[in-house]
C-alpha cells in the first residue's frame, strides 16, 4: 500500500477547502442579501446543481470547459501553455465543483439562522455592513459555517466520478484515494483496498464527530431573544 | 425642533400612510398588532424604504423621495430600541454598549463606564446577555443606543413582553433614565396605559393608516373618532338618529336635545367607568338615566365588570352596555338582576367618525 | 393518496413490463420464425459488437433456419460455465488458454478448434489531434499515456508487456493513467485528456474520435489469438458446423477485419 494516494487526496482535499471556503462563505452573504425572492431561487438553484447531479455529469460539463479540444480549453493551452486535464489542478477543481454546494448551502443556513434584528439593530448604531459581517454576523454564524467546511472537506476527500474524466487516474500525480480503491478492488488486491478503506473510513468519522461537536456549540449562543427567555421563567433584578 | 413625516409605502394587502408634525418632545404610538406600528419605526430608522414621501428630523432631510435622499441608518443618529432587545449574544456587555462607539473615539471606555455606571450596569459589564434578567437586558439595549448620543430615541414596544407587576417598575426606570435626554422620543405600543403614562402627544394607527391626536390626555378625554375612543378604552358607543330636534341613542334608548352639542356627532360614547349606579330609584331627568338588565359580569382582582342590556323597547337585541365598578364602591353588594345607570353628561363623549 | 397509490402502482407495472420485453427482445434477436434449430454461442465479450451488430443478422439471412443465440462475457467465465455443463454449442474465446483447457477437458472437439482471429495492440491518439509519438518506440514524447489497468485490464496487461520489451515502461511510469476499463481509456484519449493511449485494435476500430499511429512492434507482445471450436456436448452438430464454416468464409472475414480483427489465413 503506497502512501500516494493518500497524500494526493488530503493535499487536493486541503487547498480546494481552502478555496471551497471563501467562495462558499461570499456567495452565501450575497445570495441571502438579495432582496427579489425569485431571483434568489434561481441563483440558489445554479449553486445547488452539483449537489443534485451525478459527478460523470459534473464531470462530463467540466471536460467541456476544460477540455484540450474545447474552445476554452484550447485557449488556456495555446495561450498560457496552461493544460488542465490530467494534471493534479484538475482534481482539486473537481473537487471544489462538487463540494462547493455544501459548503454553500451550509453557509447561507447558518446566516439565516442569525435574528435578523441583531443586524437591524447593529445598522442603527452605526456599524457599517463589513463590520456588521465580521463582528456579528460570522461570529454568530460560525458554528454552522465550520460544520459546513468540515462536510465539504470530507466530500472534497471522496470524490471520483468527475475527477476520473478529467484528472485521470496517474499514480503519484491524480490518483486519489477513492480512485486507488476502485483501482486495487478492480485488480483483486483485497488487502491493500482494505488499507485505503480504513483510511477513508477513519477520516470520515473524525469528519462526523466534529461536526456534530460544533452543532451542538452552535445552541448555546444563537439565543438572543430575551423574551423567549422569559417565558422560561427567569428572575429580574 | 422635532420629527415631520410624510410617507407612503405599498405592500401586498396593506398599504402604510404616515403623516404628522411632531413638536412635542414625547409621541406615543397607539395601535393594534399589525396597525404598522413597527413598520412605521423602521422607516423612521431606515432599514425599511418608503415609496415615497419624506422625513425631516430636526431640521434634517432622512428621507425624500423626491430629492432621492435616503440616508442610511448608520448615519441617521437614532436610537432604536427593539422588542426583543436585539442585544448580541456574543457579546458581553460593555461590549455590546461600546461597539457602536467610532473606533477613532479616544474617550472610548471613559464612556462605556459613565454610562454603565448611570444605567447601574457596572457590576454586570463582563456578563452575555444569557446571563442577566430582562430588566437588565432592557437597560444595557437603552445604554447602547444612549451612548451614541441620538437625536431621537425609537421605543418599540418596550414593556409587551413584561409580566404586569414589573411593567410598572420598569415604565419608572426608563423615564428615570430618559429624564436627561434631550432629543425626542418616540414610544409604539398597543397598551393604552404605557402610552397615556409616558407620553405627551399621541398618535394612533389603524390599517397604516395614521392620525395626530394632539396631547395624550386630551386625546383619551375627548377622542373625536370611535376608532380613537375604542383604542382609548371606551367600551359603549351608540348610533345617533336624527329626529328633529333631538338625536336618538339607539343603543340605549336615549334622547339629547341638539342644542347640548356644538356640532353633528355621528355616534356617542361612554366610558365603562364613568356611569354611575344607584341603588334606589331617583329623581332625574329621564335621559341621563339607563335602565338595563344584567346579562352576566366578570369579576377581576379590584373591579366588577357588568354586561348590561338596555330596557328600552326601541333598543336592538344584541345591544350591550358594558359597566365597570371598583369593587371597594361595589360594597360587597348582591349581583342584582337589574341595575339603574346614571351617564353625567359631562362624561358623554361625542364622536364624529 | 388512493389515487397516487393506483397511479404509482401502474406506473411501476408498465415500466416493469416493458423492461421485461426489452430484455427479452435482446436475448431473442436472433429468433425468427418456429421451426428451426437454435444454437448458442459463448464469445468473449471483445467480440459482442461485431456479432450482435453485422455477423448473427447476416447469417440468420443465409441460413434462416439456424437460430443463433448468443452470451457474451469474459473468456474465463465461459470457460467455467462450459465446465459446470452449461448448454453452449460452440466457443469463441480471447485467448487460447481458455479453449486449450477445454480441449483437454475433452468438452471441446480439438478437431473443431480453427485460430480464427488475432487482435493486435496499438497505439492510438485523439482523431485529428497532432502529436510528436509516431511509434511504440518514440512514446516517451508524449506527457501523458492512457492504458487500461495492468491488474485489472487485459489489454492493459498487454501493454504493459509491449512497452516492458521495448523497455519503455519503467522510464515512463510516472505518466500512465490507468483506467479500469478500455471505454474510460478510450475516453481519455478522444478528449485530448491523455496525449496518446494503448488499447486493442478492435477497442479503436468502434470509435472514430481515435485513430491508429501505430501497432505493437512484431515480437514486443504475445499473439493475442481468438480461437473458435465446437462443444462436444452439443446436440445440434449439424447447425454447429454450418455455422464454424461460416465463420470462416471470405463473407465473415470482410466483416471481422471491419471490427479491427486481423483474420488468420491459415485455417
Amino acid at each position: 500500500m503506497s502512501f500516494s494516494p493518500i497524500l494526493i487526496s488530503l493535499k487536493t482535499a486541503s487547498l480546494a477547502i481552502l478555496i471551497t471556503f471563501i467562495l462558499g462563505i461570499f456567495t452565501a452573504y450575497i445570495v441571502v442579501s438579495i432582496k427579489s425572492k425569485g431571483l434568489k431561487m434561481v441563483i440558489d438553484g445554479i449553486l445547488t446543481m452539483p449537489l443534485v447531479l451525478p459527478p460523470t455529469v459534473i464531470g462530463f460539463m467540466l471536460l467541456a470547459i476544460f477540455g484540450v479540444n474545447r474552445p476554452i480549453g484550447r485557449l488556456l493551452l495555446d495561450f498560457l501553455g496552461v493544460k488542465i486535464v490530467f494534471s493534479w489542478t484538475a482534481t482539486v477543481i473537481a473537487a471544489i465543483v462538487i463540494s462547493f454546494p455544501l459548503m454553500y448551502r451550509a453557509a447561507r443556513g447558518a446566516f439565516e439562522q442569525v435574528d435578523e434584528t441583531l443586524i437591524m439593530a447593529a445598522r442603527t448604531i452605526g456599524l457599517n455592513e463589513w463590520k456588521i459581517f465580521w463582528k456579528i454576523m460570522m461570529p454568530l454564524a460560525l458554528p454552522g459555517v465550520l460544520s459546513g467546511g468540515i462536510l465539504s472537506f470530507a466530500r472534497g476527500l471522496g470524490e471520483f466520478g468527475a475527477t476520473a474524466m478529467i484528472a485521470g487516474n496517474i499514480a503519484g500525480k491524480t490518483q486519489t484515494l477513492p480512485m486507488a480503491i476502485y483501482s486495487e478492488v478492480a485488480a483483486g488486491n483485497m488487502e491493500t483496498a482494505r488499507g485505503y478503506v480504513w483510511v477513508v473510513l477513519t477520516l470520515s468519522f473524525f469528519v462526523v464527530v466534529s461536526m456534530n461537536y460544533f452543532s451542538v456549540k452552535r445552541f448555546d449562543k444563537s439565543k438572543s431573544n430575551a423574551s423567549e427567555r422569559l417565558m422560561e421563567g427567569e428572575e429580574w433584578a | 425642533m422635532g420629527l415631520m413625516i410624510d410617507i407612503k409605502k405599498q405592500y401586498k394587502d396593506f398599504t402604510l400612510e404616515v403623516n404628522f408634525d411632531n413638536r412635542g418632545s414625547r409621541l406615543g404610538i397607539l395601535g393594534a398588532s399589525g396597525s404598522g406600528k413597527s413598520m412605521l419605526l423602521k422607516c423612521l430608522a431606515g432599514i425599511i424604504t418608503p415609496d415615497e414621501g419624506k422625513i425631516i428630523l430636526n431640521g434634517r432631510p432622512l428621507f425624500d423621495s423626491v430629492q432621492g435622499i435616503n440616508v442610511k441608518p448608520q448615519r441617521r443618529k437614532i436610537g432604536y430600541l427593539f422588542q426583543n432587545y436585539a442585544l448580541f449574544p456574543h457579546m458581553t456587555v460593555a461590549e455590546n454598549i461600546g461597539i457602536g462607539l467610532p473606533k477613532a473615539d479616544k474617550d472610548q471606555m471613559a464612556k462605556i463606564l459613565k454610562i454603565m455606571d448611570r444605567f447601574h450596569l457596572t457590576a454586570l459589564s463582563e456578563k452575555y446577555p444569557r446571563q442577566i434578567s430582562g430588566g437588565q437586558q432592557q437597560r444595557v439595549a437603552l445604554a447602547r443606543c444612549m451612548i451614541l448620543e441620538p437625536e431621537i430615541l425609537l421605543l418599540d414596544e418596550p414593556f409587551s413582553a413584561l409580566d404586569d407587576h414589573l411593567k410598572d417598575h420598569l415604565q419608572k426606570e426608563v423615564m428615570d433614565y430618559l429624564s436627561d435626554f434631550n432629543g425626542d422620543v418616540v414610544l409604539v405600543s398597543h397598551s393604552r396605559d404605557e402610552i397615556y403614562r409616558m407620553s405627551d402627544s399621541l398618535m394612533v394607527m389603524e390599517h397604516g393608516k395614521s392620525s395626530f391626536m394632539g396631547t395624550t390626555h386630551e386625546a383619551f378625554k375627548s377622542p373625536k373618532y370611535k376608532y380613537v375612543a375604542k383604542l382609548t378604552g371606551c367600551k359603549n358607543f351608540s348610533d345617533l338618529e336624527d329626529d328633529g330636534t333631538f338625536y336618538f341613542a339607539k343603543s340605549w334608548g336615549l334622547q339629547y336635545p341638539k342644542t347640548q352639542f356644538l356640532d353633528v356627532p355621528k355616534y356617542l360614547g361612554i366610558r365603562a367607568h364613568d356611569f354611575i349606579v344607584h341603588h334606589e330609584l331617583i329623581e332625574m331627568p329621564s335621559n341621563r338615566l339607563l335602565r338595563g338588565k344584567v346579562l352576566r359580569t366578570v369579576e377581576d382582582i379590584f373591579e366588577l365588570t357588568f354586561y348590561i342590556k338596555p330596557l328600552h323597547p326601541s333598543v336592538s337585541e344584541d345591544a350591550e352596555v358594558v359597566f365597570k365598578i371598583a369593587k371597594s364602591k361595589w360594597e360587597n353588594r348582591k349581583i342584582p338582576d337589574a341595575l339603574i345607570l346614571e351617564i353625567p353628561l359631562e362624561h358623554l363623549i361625542p364622536l364624529y367618525a | 393518496m388512493k389515487r397516487f397509490l393506483v397511479m404509482a402502482l401502474t406506473l411501476i407495472i408498465i415500466m416493469t413490463t416493458i423492461i421485461g420485453c426489452t430484455s427479452k427482445v435482446d436475448s431473442v434477436a436472433s429468433e425468427t420464425v418456429a421451426e428451426n434449430t437454435t444454437i448458442t454461442l459463448a464469445a468473449a465479450a471483445s467480440l459482442k459488437n461485431c456479432f450482435e451488430d453485422s455477423l448473427i443478422p447476416l447469417f440468420n439471412e443465409k441460413h434462416p433456419e439456424i437460430t443463433v443465440q448468443a452470451t457474451y462475457d469474459s473468456s474465463g467465465k465461459l470457460q467455467a460455465q462450459i465446465e459446470e455443463g452449461a448448454d453452449v454449442d460452440v466457443f469463441f474465446s480471447a485467448g487460447m488458454k481458455q479453449m486449450k483447457a477445454l480441449a483437454e477437458g475433452g468438452l471441446v472437439t480439438e478437431s473443431t478448434i480453427v485460430e480464427l482471429l488475432d487482435n493486435a495492440v496499438v497505439l492510438i491518439k485523439g482523431s485529428g489531434g497532432e502529436s510528436d509519438v509516431d511509434s511504440f518506440e518514440t512514446i516517451g514524447n508524449a506527457e501523458t499515456i492512457a492504458i487500461g489497468d495492468p491488474e485489472s485490464v487485459p489489454a492493459g496487461q498487454y501493454a504493459k508487456e509491449a512497452l516492458t520489451t521495448l523497455g519503455l515502461f519503467d522510464s515512463n511510469a510516472n505518466k500512465f493513467s490507468l483506467g479500469t476499463n478500455v471505454t474510460e481509456v478510450l475516453n481519455w484519449v478522444a478528449e485530448g485528456s491523455a496525449d496518446v493511449g494503448i488499447v486493442y485494435a478492435t477497442d479503436a476500430a468502434s470509435t472514430d474520435k481515435v485513430e491508429i499511429v501505430a501497432k505493437a512492434p512484431e515480437g514486443s507482445v504475445g499473439r493475442i489469438i481468438y480461437p473458435v471450436g465446437m462443444v462436444t456436448k452439443t446436440t445440434h452438430e449439424e447447425a454447429s458446423k454450418v455455422f464454424l464454416a461460416f465463420l470462416a468464409s471470405e463473407e465473415a472475414a470482410k466483416i471481422f477485419e471491419a471490427y479491427g480483427f486481423v483474420v488468420n489465413a491459415s485455417k
